[in-house]
């Protein structure tokens, strides 16, 4: 427990580095923060270009909501996944890439990965902002659900959190994990329901007259956080109470494991960069 | 016993030295047996005090584990075993200016860099006229600090650390930064420090500063300890042997 004090009383410098890579990030740029919007809405059109226009997709009516807009329902997970991605890149590489203020000074060393966690989420809750009011404008009513989305924004960061502290420690060791984890997230997020609809996944399992197959696809807690986020965002309803308490299990246990393995080998890492 | 303000005991660190280094997943995999690596001892089994409010040099050739031992007092490292137990609030300075963001200013540095060093933004904000002025740099504070003069960017981090006024102050071979001028206010900041009963351990080649500036010194060789004293013997000593 005197580590996770250690860590409350460096919270200014928790905050101080936030500041610096949210800042760093666009600095000498002639559209500064704006990037960080113009990004995801560069994604939103590609993929509803493809999947929308050429692909034909389906477009899932909200429900009760009545929302019928494919970008919307896009974003409603893209943006959250987008937000897991960046956490656990950055999160990863943030020990290595700090290797020289590492080996000079000491201070929590998990200042780092929650610094990339604090910048991305400080980006996320814009894009967030940007969404929820173009939601309102079609006519979703999201306002009942804003606190059970805060939670849900809460638990994905914590379960973001964890991986990437665990991810750090390993890509310490190991550097070739940072172009595995690249790969193995491509692969992420086709295998969760962001670009497309679960019903197709539901329907392939039951042709083929193999349930599990579903079973096995639910196993993934982004699909669980992709459709309570929908749930809560576009079809403004109560999501499934074991898509609620998987979501919360899963950011718990992946906190907890990922804060045990940092702090076990944190003193290690002056030394194995 | 308790009044000294570092006490080092039976402090040993090792290094691992690979001839084969599983440090990618293929190696790990496709050798199966353990990385290859062989024990070298930097630290053994040192153990000396640092009383309170004395200036405390480490000196020793290269190699010798003064830097080892200092990053073990800085925290950075962990000893393998013995204990390092320091009374007071420490600060370090291994280096100037780590942390600094080259695209931030001046000013925004000042504020990242106090609080990696463990100064809070309130304490930062008191003392940011102070800093400025020791470093010299003037109106260039809300310049990025890339466009800085290397000089300008040691000084800066430097003014930064000394504003810490921690109890007990690490520091490695940053004296020699800066231009003359700014040695001399440097070494007048240490003398003030002193005189405030703050406990200084710094490692430096200079038998110079290290005679000026220091009370007790320790010397090391090959990672162990051979004499710790009164500055001018322990120096005497040293210089005999080399």
């Amino acid at each position: 427990m005197t580590y996770l004090n250690d860590l409350i009383s460096s919270r200014e410098l928790l905050v101080n580095l936030t500041a610096r890579e949210v800042k760093g990030k666009y600095r000498r740029t002639v559209f500064g923060q704006l990037w960080s919007l113009i990004n995801p809405l560069a994604t939103m059109v590609i993929y509803t270009i493809v999947y929308s226009f050429i692909f034909k997709a389906r477009i899932e009516v909200g429900n009760p909501s009545g929302l019928n807009v494919y970008p919307l329902w896009l974003m409603c997970g893209l943006l959250p996944w987008m937000f897991f991605r960046h956490v656990l890149n950055a999160g990863m590489t943030s020990i290595v890439s700090n290797g020289s203020l590492i080996k000079k000074v000491y201070f929590p060393r998990m200042n780092l990965p929650l610094a990339a966690v604090g910048s991305f989420g400080f980006t996320f809750l814009i894009e967030m902002g940007v969404l929820l009011i173009a939601l309102a404008a079609f006519g979703s009513f999201i306002w009942p659900w804003l606190p059970l989305v805060a939670v849900s924004i809460v638990l994905l960061a914590m379960f973001a959190t964890g991986l990437g502290l665990m991810l750090a420690i390993v890509n310490v060791h190991f550097r070739d994990m940072q172009h595995l984890v690249s790969i193995a997230l491509q692969m992420w997020m086709y295998l969760t329901p962001i670009i497309y609809p679960l019903t197709l996944v539901e329907e392939a399992a039951q042709k083929v007259n193999k349930p599990w197959i579903l079973d096995l696809y639910k196993v993934n807690p982004m699909e669980r956080f992709t459709t309570v986020f929908r749930n809560f965002l576009y079809d403004n309803t109560w999501p499934d109470w074991t898509d609620m308490l998987y979501i919360v299990v899963a950011a718990f246990a992946s906190l907890a494991l990922g804060y045990f393995i940092f702090s076990r080998n944190e003193k290690r890492l002056a030394e194995m960069l | 016993m308790s009044d000294a303000a570092v006490t080092v005991e039976h402090v040993s660190k090792k290094f691992r030295m690979y001839q084969e280094r599983n440090d990618s997943l293929k190696s790990a995999v496709m050798n199966r047996k353990k990385s290859v690596h062989e024990d070298f001892w930097a630290l053994k089994d040192v153990s000396f005090e640092v009383p309170h409010g004395q200036t405390f040099g480490l000196i020793g050739k290269n190699g010798s584990g003064k830097s080892t031992l200092l990053k073990c007092l800085a925290k950075i490292l962990w000893p393998e075993s013995g204990e390092i137990t320091a009374r007071g609030k420490q600060a370090s300075l291994l280096e100037v200016g780590s942390g600094f963001h080259p695209e931030l200013t001046g000013r925004e540095n000042v504020f990242l860099n106090g609080s990696i060093l463990g100064m809070s933004r309130k304490e930062v904000t008191r003392k940011f006229d102070d800093i400025v002025s020791f470093s010299g740099v003037g109106h260039f504070i809300d310049q990025p600090v890339k466009n800085y003069s290397s000089g300008m960017y040691v000084r800066l981090g430097f003014s930064v650390a000394i504003a810490v006024t921690p109890d007990i102050l690490v520091v490695d071979e940053v004296l020699s930064v800066g231009d003359a001028t700014f040695q001399k206010r440097c070494r007048d900041k240490f003398a003030e420090m002193k005189a405030d009963g703050r406990t200084v351990i710094l490692v430096s080649h200079s038998m110079g500063t290290v005679r000026d500036m220091c009370d007790q010194v320790a010397w090391l060789d090959r990672g162990e300890l051979q004499v710790v004293g009164p500055a001018k013997r322990v120096i005497d000593a040293y210089t005999s042997t080399v």
